[in-house]
């Protein structure tokens, strides 16, 4: 079996495998019987036959009677085959792939993960990146997606994300078009492609880098598993980045459960005007860090020293002149020559003073001079501070 | 015993084969026997004759009359050959010397009165007759006007057979009753396709467009705008309902340079054919605006119809805007009709009666809303089209098609200052206009000795490798390919917007802010680059 360094024996594997089928992902109750009893004891207790006289503590009949049709049904061998028949594994809790982040969903913690690609879940998660955002996003947002998915995985984070339509596709996208790490965390089997659309990204994925979900192989996914599903997302990554949600939008819930699990968030603003950016600035007026490139990201999520470049403006050769030459230059006009004395009353300086930095600008290649006046060169002039709101 | 000839041209979409017509009398039963491949319309041209000749005062020969019609192999149709029928006849019987009748090209239809009736298709049946060498052609006279626009022919106009009949045999010529000023000529109906006159979109407007100053706001659309008159890119306009899209793409027909000559010819012949010619203005001087409603099948747009194909929508829209609203909701089938017209500039449909081809080089401009109800990514509106409608409504304009466009724009909800007045106004359309000359100048000066005149025409490799942009000027648009958010096909299609705005610019190669706008207009991602269109040019 694979899973090398595995300390947890194959009773266990299959006893969790089963259990898979029986409870929904983000159970609370099954997380908790399965911390008290173990699999082992909780899966004989619901495969036993008979009247239940083991009652699983806090649970009606009723809720016993429904895990038992589909602890009967359950068939984890052939679920174990199921996965290696396509190159794939399940990992539990205690294995040495196991991503321990995951821990800190307390009982929801998955009970297993499926999982499809080669590479080592754990070792990528620590160093993995959400992005998550609308299905029915904008260009914009799919700009942006595939802009830090790319940008990311450049700088060696892992894309994490849930392969639907919109952003959640251009970010994985982004990532393997930059020969780089995404791992797709599906609401289904592994082995389902849904959307049917991304049957082919979703190939690539678990070609290039790593398929995973709660759900056994051929589970279909339903409204609430999308929901529960973001949980992992949220939880295996070191923080989460939303591109474009409206108000009432999944990826909004997870970014939600990111932030109760104490991980980064993150949003990419949009138009003001846009209602499908609309739940992002929401966020960003909470807790949330406002983000614009991979830079960023980068710096919030990375380890101590990873900065993003200082963002500034071009630095022109006026703004290193000192305040008075600066003034002085300023009472120029923008074309033709003016006499020294007229600069002076301008910039408010005695003609003297005005006539020695005339010449100092003059060395700078600021202003020329044509007999008795001054001018501004061609460059000067080409240079001015029109964008910052100067003449 | 009799013989005699004449001509005709039958038309083959918007080309005119120069058909022979030959009488020939020989005694025997009286009969006349039409052969050549002529449809209904053409047999019928039997009775419409005999009734003509008769009452114009001539004499219609009772013998064994045939009249062929040669090439016999191309399919003939409509009643345009009505004229040089009767004149053959007539020759044959001598009424008219054979051989004064025998190099004329005759075009018309004939009232059973004896009056000359115009009919559709005039301008490429006289250009095919020069074409083949005739110098003389009697048309109809409400047509001559059309006819005179072939160079190097002598055209008569005639009022009825009885006037022709004068002219030939040099006695006074009779003065038919002209209509009187004010009463609509009923003869005109003959050269109207019924539903296709004015007040149906089709026919081309008489009076001056719409001028862009009218259009509130919207400056990212304008400059857009500008661009694509200016290079012939192709354009694609998404935003919500009331936008102002429709109100733009009208206006883009006031922006293209005027119609050279040829280009006047190309379009009259193609809307003679289509029977949307003004009869008072026969020459197409502007560039025409056509915009097919959203129900329009594969037929309608690119030419069909039953027989042989008549000029479809993108024909119509020959050196003129093709405009398609709510793309859409356009069948798929339809849709992608237009890939082989946009491709190689005309259309070639088969019929049963024959393959015919069309010209079709047109501006395309395209209009969606971002989802069915329009409402999609609007703050406060409540759209509450699911994520997967609106995807699949987004989808219906995937691929080929859209990878033809060279330009994506949003165009943004009006709001109040500009609607009221409050913010500065956009430039008149002659501004807008004269600077879009003055850029494909440029660019035909630069594309001088090349089969090219516009940026959009020029293939991708040759504008890698023939001329070059300023140092550094792609490097934005380089970084988005290694990141896969632009392909080598989008990154010529940007290369190809920059170069228009150099030209609109006046700059000598695309600097880096005019690869940045155009990557900012090929990708309706905004980039920050300024688009100053409406302020004061780019």
């Amino acid at each position: 079996m694979p899973g090398g360094g595995s300390s947890v024996g194959d009773d266990e594997r299959i006893a969790r495998a089963a259990l898979t089928r029986v409870f929904e992902p983000g159970d609370e109750h099954g997380g908790r019987w399965l911390a008290e009893m173990g699999p082992l004891e909780l899966l004989a207790r619901l495969t036993t036959p008979g009247p239940d006289d083991v009652p699983l503590p806090g649970a009606s009949p009723r809720r016993v009677a429904s895990y038992r049709i589909r602890a009967a049904a359950a068939d984890p061998l052939r679920d174990l085959e199921a996965v290696a028949s396509f190159g794939g594994r399940f990992i539990c809790p205690g294995e040495g792939e196991w991503p321990t982040q995951l821990d800190d969903l307390g009982d929801a913690r998955p009970v297993g993960l499926w999982i499809r690609g080669r590479p080592d879940l754990r070792k990528w998660a620590l160093r993995s990146v959400a992005v998550v955002g609308a299905r029915a996003c904008t260009p914009y947002g799919a700009h942006m997606a595939a802009g830090l998915g790319s940008g990311l995985a450049e700088r060696g984070w892992v894309v994490v994300s849930g392969a639907a339509f919109g952003v959640d596709g251009s970010a994985h996208r982004g990532a393997l078009a930059a020969g780089g790490a995404t791992v797709a965390v599906l609401a289904c089997g592994v082995n389902v492609a849904y959307p049917r659309g991304h049957t082919e990204l979703l190939g690539r994925i678990a070609e290039q880098g790593l398929v995973v979900g709660e759900l056994p192989p051929s589970d279909h996914p339903t409204p609430s598993r999308f929901i529960l599903r973001n949980r992992v997302i949220a939880a295996l990554t070191r923080g989460t980045v939303v591109v474009e949600a409206e108000y009432r939008s999944g990826s909004l819930a997870t970014a939600r459960s990111a932030q109760r699990l104490g991980r980064h968030t993150m949003g990419v603003p949009g138009p003001a005007t846009s209602g499908l950016s609309g739940g992002v600035h929401e966020l960003l007026r909470g807790e949330a860090v406002l983000v614009t490139d991979a830079d960023e990201v980068a710096e919030l999520v990375g380890e101590i020293g990873e900065l993003a470049p200082e963002r500034r403006g071009p630095v022109l050769p006026r703004d290193v002149l000192d305040p008075l030459s600066a003034r002085v230059l300023d009472a120029l006009p923008a074309t033709g020559a003016v006499d020294g004395v007229r600069i002076a009353r301008d910039a408010g300086v005695t003609p003297d003073e005005a006539l020695g930095r005339l010449y100092e600008l003059q060395a700078l290649g600021f202003v020329e001079r044509h007999g008795d006046g001054w001018q501004l060169t061609r460059t000067a002039v080409g240079r001015s501070n029109a964008r910052r709101g100067g003449p | 015993m009799g013989f005699a000839r004449a001509c005709s041209v039958a038309l083959v979409g918007v080309e005119g084969v120069v058909v022979e017509v030959q009488a020939d009398l020989e005694p025997g039963v009286a009969a006349f026997t039409l052969v050549g491949l002529p449809d209904k319309s053409l047999v019928e041209s039997r009775d419409r004759v005999r009734a003509t000749v008769v009452n114009s005062g001539g004499e219609w020969p009772q013998k064994k009359l045939t009249v062929g019609l040669s090439p016999a192999s191309v399919p003939k149709g409509g009643s345009g050959f009505d004229l040089a029928v009767a004149m053959a006849v007539l020759g044959a019987s001598e009424r008219v010397d054979p051989k004064v009748i025998a190099d004329l090209v005759l075009i018309g239809e004939l009232g059973l009165d004896g009056r000359v009736r115009p009919v559709r298709g005039v301008l490429p049946a006289v250009l095919a007759a020069a074409e083949a060498g005739y110098r003389q052609v009697v048309v109809p006279e409400q047509t001559a006007g059309e006819a005179r626009l072939v160079p190097g022919v002598s055209v008569l106009g005639v009022r009825s057979l009885r006037q022709l009949i004068a002219v030939l045999n040099d006695e006074p010529v009779p003065q038919e009753e002209p209509v009187p000023e004010g009463r609509p000529d009923p003869m005109l109906a003959g050269l109207m396709m019924p539903g296709a006159g004015i007040g149906t979109g089709l026919a081309p407007e008489t009076v001056d467009g719409p001028d862009l100053a009218d259009v509130a706001g919207q400056w990212a659309a304008r400059t857009a705008l500008e661009v694509a008159a200016a290079g012939g890119h192709h354009l694609m306009l998404h935003g919500p309902p009331g936008a102002g899209k429709t109100m733009l793409a009208e206006r883009l027909p006031g922006v293209l340079p005027p119609l050279t000559r040829q280009e006047s010819l190309e379009v009259t012949a193609v809307h003679s054919v289509a029977g949307i010619l003004p009869p008072g203005e026969p020459l197409v001087r502007t560039p025409p605006y056509c915009a097919p409603h959203h129900s329009a099948t594969m037929q309608s747009l690119v030419g069909g119809g039953n027989g042989l194909p008549r000029p479809g929508a993108v024909s119509l829209a020959h050196r003129g805007v093709l405009f398609l609203d709510e793309t859409p909701e356009f069948s798929g089938k339809a849709l992608d009709a237009l890939r082989q017209p946009l491709e190689a500039g005309h259309v070639v449909v088969a019929r049963t009666a024959g393959v015919v081809r069309l010209p079709a080089r047109f501006l395309m401009v395209l209009a969606a809303n971002p989802c069915p109800c329009g409402r999609h990514t609007l703050q406060g509106t409540g759209c509450e089209c699911p994520p997967s409608a609106v995807r699949r409504y987004q989808a219906r304009l995937s691929g080929p098609l859209l990878d033809r466009v060279d330009l994506r724009v949003e165009v943004e909800p009006v709001n109040r200052s500009d609607l009221l007045g409050a913010g500065r106004r956009g430039e008149p359309t002659a501004v807008v206009a004269g600077r879009v000359l003055a850029a494909r100048q440029r660019a035909a000066a630069r594309l001088r000795d090349t089969p090219w005149t516009v940026n959009s025409e020029v293939p991708g490799h040759e504008l890698r490798t023939r001329w070059v942009v300023a140092p550094g000027a792609l490097y934005a648009a380089e970084r988005d390919m290694e990141r896969g958010l632009l392909t080598a096909r989008g990154l010529d299609r940007v290369l190809r917007v920059a170069w228009t705005i150099a030209d609109l610019a006046g700059h000598d190669r695309p600097q880096p802010q005019d690869v940045d706008l155009a990557l900012e207009l090929r990708t309706g991602i905004s980039r920050g680059a300024p688009m100053p269109t409406g302020g004061g040019g780019l």
